[in-house]
């Protein structure tokens, strides 16, 4: 089963990717961090497979976080989850950063898991 | 589900690699130039006078061809030259795949076709924006596509009211709030009921029952509903040449009226929901 740590300001949106994977039987959510910062702790202490990341976070944005992720592993697998992801600019930037694709909010679990399942 | 652009549709539906979008974006990157940069490729402009405009538009806000016409340095026939000629060779991101192979010259129409259906949902209808208010059609872009974030993401039925412009936003339980800056800038604000707030708060959990819940949590479906509207309301503007940073939302209760900040105007669109219950959605735009 493969690790995923969230990593988004928002209890209700943990809240529901939480579901949405734990019921799939695929997924096993490690933690849930609240900024760029805990993310980046939580990569080292979790070893997550996937890291669901938002964008807009108070402290580290998720953008920054992302290029200090990749920094410091590589291969590190991220999935940007974020009401910007229609603005051409942040999904250009962060697929340049690193990430692995762009998913925007609103989400559709179909939509989340198929994705996750192919990176 | 979302506001979306060409290329994050066809990554989104498997059809294009992320490295291959990547490759057309900067294809197209390489190919539209700037209008400094297309006035320079012509011979009407010179590198100082490209210059001396960066430095005018740091007193001033207007764009570029105009400033070049404000100093003297284009003709207005001149600057819709330059115009003419950055639209007659402006790549869009469909032919840029083409170009880098990631999709076959006759696929582009039908994959077009299939973006449009997707996005039809967000088309802007019309909204009555009151006089005296400036870029009148994207706040009628932000009010409508609140209303639909209403419908789609927060399952509310209501009935828009007529927008008009107040000095002051009534009571409520609480207002989520996110300022936005760039192009334009301002704040903008949801006010809700306790009742509201249990219905936004079911629709975004999904859960058919939330009296249980901790109020935390009831706000923050709140705050996530302002920040998925804002963002997708970024996008949108986006497509229309509109650049806007979103900050992370915030909460408050609002047990007496909010008095617009000076140097705004408060822009009011409330909706009546089918309860009987009225939302407050507000922007306070910065003048």
């Amino acid at each position: 089963m493969k690790k995923v740590l969230i990593v988004d300001d928002s209890i209700s949106v943990a809240r529901q990717l939480e579901k949405i994977l734990g019921d799939s039987g695929e997924f096993q959510v490690v933690g849930h961090g609240k900024n760029g910062m805990e993310a980046i702790r939580m990569h080292q202490t979790e070893h997550p497979d996937i890291i669901c990341m938002d964008m807009n976070m108070p402290g580290m944005d998720g953008l920054t976080a992302l290029r200090t992720l990749v920094a410091l592993d590589k291969n590190v697998k991220v999935v940007m989850i974020t009401s910007l992801g229609g603005v051409g600019d942040k999904f250009t930037e962060a697929l340049r950063l690193g990430a692995r694709t762009v998913i925007s909010k609103p989400f559709e679990a179909d939509n989340i898991l198929q994705i996750l399942r192919e990176i | 589900m979302a506001v979306k652009f060409f290329g994050q549709f066809l990554v989104e539906k498997g059809v294009v690699s992320r490295e291959i979008l990547l490759q057309a974006i900067e294809l197209q990157e390489s190919v539209n130039l700037s209008f400094g940069a297309t006035a320079l490729a012509m011979g009407i402009l010179t590198d100082g006078d490209i210059e001396k405009v960066h430095n005018a538009q740091r007193s001033e806000d207007l764009r570029f061809g105009d400033m070049a016409v404000k100093l003297g340095l284009l003709t207005n026939d001149q600057m819709l030259e330059v115009l003419a000629r950055q639209k007659s060779t402006h790549l869009y991101i469909g032919e840029a795949l083409v170009k880098v192979g990631g999709l076959q010259a006759e696929e582009l129409p039908r994959y077009l076709d299939e973006f449009k259906a997707d996005q039809a949902q967000y088309a802007t209808d019309t909204v009555t924006i009151p006089a005296g208010i400036t870029e009148p059609k994207f706040w009628e872009m932000v009010i409508d596509l609140s209303y639909k974030m209403l419908t789609r993401v927060a399952l509310l039925v209501f009935r828009p009211e007529p927008t008009f412009v107040a000095d002051r936003l009534p009571p409520m339980n609480v207002y989520a709030a996110m300022d936005f800056t760039g192009d334009i800038s301002g704040r903008y604000l949801m006010g809700v009921t306790a009742a509201t707030r249990a219905k936004i708060a079911r629709a975004i959990l999904k859960e058919s029952n939330v009296d249980d819940e901790p109020r935390e949590v009831l706000d923050d479906t709140v705050m996530e509903f302002v920040n998925v509207a804002l963002g997708n309301i970024a996008a949108k503007a986006a497509q229309s040449g509109k650049a806007l940073e979103i900050a992370p939302p915030e909460i408050f209760e609002a047990p007496a009226e909010i008095p617009v900040p000076a140097g705004h105007k408060a822009l009011c669109f409330p909706v009546c929901l089918s309860d009987g219950d009225r939302l407050e959605l507000a922007v306070f735009i910065k003048e």
